[in-house]
Parts: C-alpha cells; sequence; structure tokens
C-alpha cells in the first residue's frame, strides 16, 4: 500500500516541469533516502507550496517516517515552542539559525538533532497535523498511515477522482484539507499541479488554463472571492469539479455554485470533517446537492454517523440533534501533546467525538446544526473562543463569539485604536489574517442569571 | 491629497502595515498580511475610497501597489 500510485504526477507550475511514472519514484526516494540516517523521531517539515516540499512530505510518507506538517510561515517563537516539546529528529525547510540542541546542515535541509536519543514515533503513525486554535498548549493530531491512505480512498471514491484529474494546490499541504487533495489524486493515479500564489491572483489562472485544471478546492472564505472575482466556468472549459469544505458555506453561495457548475456541464461538492479524521467524514454527492442545500452529506463509505443526547445514548429518531460521533476507518490514533505521546498506538478505535452538534434526516444525510464547545471558525481554521479572549485580556474584558468565516471578539469599553491593537495581536499570535478578527467596543456584557456572560444574546448581535 | 498618498492610506489602513513598510515598493505576497484574504480585503478598501469598481482581470492583475496606480489612473483618478 502506497500513497503515490505509478501512474501519479506533479506538474509545477514554476518551470512547467511534469514529474511522473519512474521518474517521480526515483525523486520520491532519493528524498526518502536523505531522512534514512537521522535520528529517532518525527520529523518537522515546513511546507510551502512548492516542489522541494511536495516532494519532501511524499518522501517521507512512502519511507515510514512520521512527519508533521507546519505551516513555513509560523512564528519562530511557536516553532521553538514545538521543538522543544517534541524534540523532533529534523526541522527541514528552514534557512535560519537553529535552535538549541540542532544542528543547520550545510545544504539548507534543515536542521538536525544532535542528540541521538529520542523516542521512536509508534510503526503505525504516519502524519501529525497541528490542531488549529490550540493557543495556549499546541498539540498535534495523530494520523497512521492506514487512515491517511483510507480517507484518500474514500475521498476518491465519492468524488469520482480519476487518474485523468489536474488538481491545482488551492490550499496550503499544512491544512487538513490541503493534504487531502495531494494524497486522494496522488492514490489514483492523478497530476497535482502545484501552484502557489492562490485564487486571487493572476500566475493561479493562468496555471488553471495552460495546465488543464480540472477541480478547485476552496473553504467559505474562497467563495466569497470566487463571486467577488465573478468566477465563471465557461472561461475554464477543463475545470468542472468544484469542492467545498472547511466550515459551512452560507447556502445562497451553495446553491449558485452549484448552478453555475451545473449549467456549464460540471458538478460542486460540498464535504464535511475535521482534521482527527484525516480529514474528511461526509460528502454530498453532487446530483443531490440541490435538494440537500445545508447539508454536509451522508457518512463516506466505511464511515458512519451516529447522533447521541447529553447522556451518551444514540439517538435513532431522524430529525432530532445531538452530538455528532463518526466511525470510520480514518479516525485518527490520537493527540500527542508531548514526545513521548508520539510513541502511543491506537487510542480512539475509530470512533471520533466531534464536538459538533446536528441531526440525520431519512436518507441519513448529515446537518450541523453547531457546537458543543465554544469553537470559532477563521477562514476555515479551527480556533478556541476562550483563547481569544485570553489573549486580548490585557487589553480589558473580552468576549468572543463566532461569526461566520470569522469571530467578533467584544472588548469592553474599548476605543477604536485598542480594538485595532487587540485584532492585530490576535493576528499575530495566531498566525492568521487581521480581517478574520473583527474587535469590537462593547458597553459591557448581557449577563444570564448564573453570571456567566450570556454569549446567546452577543451572538444575536453580530 | 495625492493619489500616491491617499492609496498609501488605503494599503496602511486595509493590511494594518507598519510605519516601517516601504508601501510604494510592495508587491502582492510580499509580506504576510498582503496574501489572498488581505488582498479581497485591499480591493474592496480601494474601491470604496476611490467609488470605482474593478473588473475580474483588475483584481487579479492588482499585484503590486505600482499597478493599483496605474489602474487607478486608468478610471481617471487625477495624481
Amino acid at each position: 500500500m502506497t500513497l503515490v500510485h505509478a501512474q501519479a504526477r506533479l506538474r509545477d507550475a514554476a518551470t512547467g516541469e511534469l514529474l511522473g511514472g519512474a521518474e517521480l519514484a526515483s525523486r520520491v526516494s532519493e528524498v526518502a533516502k536523505t531522512f534514512a540516517d537521522l535520528p529517532p523521531g518525527v520529523l518537522f517539515l515546513r511546507v510551502g507550496l512548492d516542489l522541494p516540499s511536495v516532494l519532501r512530505y511524499l518522501g517521507a510518507f512512502e519511507a515510514g517516517r512520521a512527519v508533521a506538517l507546519l505551516d513555513p510561515a509560523q512564528d519562530r517563537e511557536v516553532l521553538d515552542g514545538l521543538v522543544e516539546k517534541f524534540r523532533p529528529a529534523a526541522v527541514i525547510g528552514i534557512d535560519e539559525e537553529p535552535t538549541a540542541g540542532y544542528t543547520a546542515e550545510s545544504n539548507s535541509f534543515g536542521w538536525v538533532r544532535e542528540d541521538a536519543e529520542g523516542v521512536t514515533p509508534h510503526p503505525d503513525l504516519a502524519v501529525l497535523l497541528p490542531t488549529s486554535g490550540s493557543t495556549g498548549n499546541p498539540k498535534f493530531v495523530r494520523l497512521s498511515r492506514s487512515a491517511v491512505l483510507a480517507n484518500a480512498d474514500q475521498i476518491a471514491e465519492v468524488l469520482g477522482i480519476t487518474a485523468d484529474e489536474v488538481a491545482p494546490t488551492s490550499l496550503p499541504l499544512h491544512y487538513s484539507y490541503g493534504m487531502s487533495v495531494m494524497n486522494s489524486h496522488m492514490r489514483v493515479g492523478a497530476t497535482v499541479l502545484i501552484e502557489g500564489s492562490g485564487v486571487v491572483a493572476r500566475p493561479f489562472w493562468d496555471a488553471v488554463t495552460t495546465y488543464g485544471a480540472t477541480s478547485l478546492a476552496g473553504v467559505p472564505y474562497h467563495y466569497e472571492m470566487l463571486r467577488r472575482l465573478r468566477f465563471d466556468p465557461a472561461k475554464y472549459p477543463t475545470l468542472r469539479t468544484l469542492t467545498q469544505a472547511g466550515g459551512k458555506l452560507r447556502t445562497e453561495l451553495v446553491s449558485e455554485f452549484n448552478d453555475k457548475m451545473r449549467a456549464a456541464g460540471g458538478q460542486m461538492f460540498v464535504m464535511y470533517g475535521q482534521t482527527e479524521a484525516a480529514p474528511r467524514m461526509a460528502t454530498v454527492p453532487s446530483d443531490r446537492l440541490a435538494e440537500k442545500i445545508g447539508s454536509a452529506g451522508p457518512a463516506l463509505p466505511g464511515g458512519k454517523f451516529t447522533i447521541r443526547d447529553e447522556d451518551g445514548n444514540e439517538i435513532a429518531e431522524p430529525g432530532v440533534a445531538g452530538e455528532v460521533v463518526y466511525r470510520g476507518p480514518n479516525v485518527m490514533m490520537g493527540y500527542a501533546e508531548s514526545e513521548s505521546e508520539l510513541a502511543l498506538g491506537d487510542e480512539t478505535g475509530g470512533v471520533l467525538v466531534t464536538g459538533d452538534l446536528g441531526y440525520l434526516d431519512e436518507d441519513g444525510f448529515l446537518y450541523i446544526t453547531g457546537r458543543l464547545k465554544r469553537i470559532g471558525k477563521v477562514f476555515g481554521n479551527r480556533v478556541s473562543l476562550d483563547d481569544l479572549e485570553q489573549i486580548v485580556k490585557g487589553f480589558g474584558a473580552a468576549a468572543a463569539v463566532p461569526a461566520g468565516d470569522k469571530v467578533v471578539v467584544f472588548l469592553d469599553r474599548a476605543g477604536k485604536e485598542t480594538c485595532k491593537a487587540a485584532a492585530k495581536l490576535l493576528s499575530e499570535t495566531l498566525h492568521m489574517h487581521v480581517t478574520g478578527f473583527d474587535v469590537r467596543t462593547a458597553d459591557g456584557f448581557p449577563q444570564l442569571p448564573s453570571g456567566k456572560i450570556d454569549y446567546r444574546s452577543l451572538e444575536a448581535q453580530v | 491629497m495625492s493619489l500616491n498618498d491617499r492609496l498609501r492610506g488605503v494599503f496602511v489602513d486595509a493590511l494594518q502595515l507598519d510605519d516601517d513598510v516601504d508601501v510604494e515598493n510592495l508587491k502582492y505576497r510580499d509580506i504576510e498580511a498582503w496574501d489572498s484574504v488581505g488582498h479581497m480585503a485591499l480591493v474592496a478598501a480601494i474601491e470604496d475610497e476611490f467609488d470605482v469598481q474593478f473588473e475580474t482581470e483588475q483584481v487579479i492583475d492588482m499585484s503590486s501597489f505600482k499597478v493599483a496606480v496605474d489602474m487607478l489612473k486608468g478610471f481617471g483618478v487625477s495624481e
């Protein structure tokens, strides 16, 4: 079982180079060899949307070397914190002064740990992804090799991905959705078009046209952008599939893009997942999207949803909301908060308690209605609302509530400049664009009889 | 105020730039704040400030401060 199918191809839009077949296999194993002499431990891979980053990821996966995918723009401070906690064998794709205990390799490979002793990760462990929003206490989701491969197969099946597909990299590789686009295409022998400038830039659309991209993956804010750009599938005759995940897209936009794609002879898929499920759990079949607007879809093949009440009992009746539980071959092994936990085996037994609230309809289609925990989404990334309040507490009392693809943070009696400074601090701390944090002044917070902040009434204000 | 000064102000506000940023030589993705999300915020802010509406092609071609200046001149905004 390998991730990279014999027919899989990588197209580098920067150079036009096409790598496939034996050549791709040899490039991947070449990279894999460079990992063989490293001390025991996980590999920290700072992955950009470029050919060397992709080859390193594939090389690590095929070499059976556990790899953590990290944002190359991550703050040095955060990276150093992770390095200290997880003691990776190497930090790859970094060209800065190494942190204590690491030596920089001369060939700009990155840093290698000086201490030859370290915890050997569990043999099933393949990929580690940071859980978003974990500000105070960074941790990784542990994904096994079999879970990653199972999810790649599930996605390829429901989306009908064939070897003829060409998927551009519209999402970062360190983001679980971006990783899954890569995996599902490599797995069936399709092509991944590596282009890093994003859907608002000319080079991206030039690459879509030049190399005949067939699909486009986006989170809700991408669809807001595409609407603003008056995206017209007629202009891109090869591009016939849109996929959407990473949070709930406004139903008007689902309808609008679905209609557009249908009119052009194409299709749109709305999907639901979490990093903890490697990451996909559900997809609405494109031919049922119009009648199931607002749904996250039925569970992927081999997976199953159940809804449970507050006491943990299963709710069998359709239409009744409770906590969504997913079972499937793609569920994570568990979390890791320290180096020693990298050695742990499977702790979930294939069961994921999602923390999402929702219900199933008569056809088994899932509808998400909310979150059990105080969680918001910023451009598709999960953030803990309590953490946000902690981050800005230096500016005064704060109350954070979700607002679609952004969060609104109310600051008690704060001036305009203070609100601006708080938004900037959130942006810098969490490494997300400042426009994702709408910091507003408030004249005190509404309270519940218990004296706690009445978040529901605050939410109603946004 | 000149076109350059007004546009510089829009960039600083929309992307929340620090004082030391060389705004007039800025290009898309030179700095973290001008990513795809920042780009859309920036385009909207420029449209508001100058009361113009960019075409799709212009939005994706607006790859630098200088390009934005040229586009605004094209709209007849006086320097």
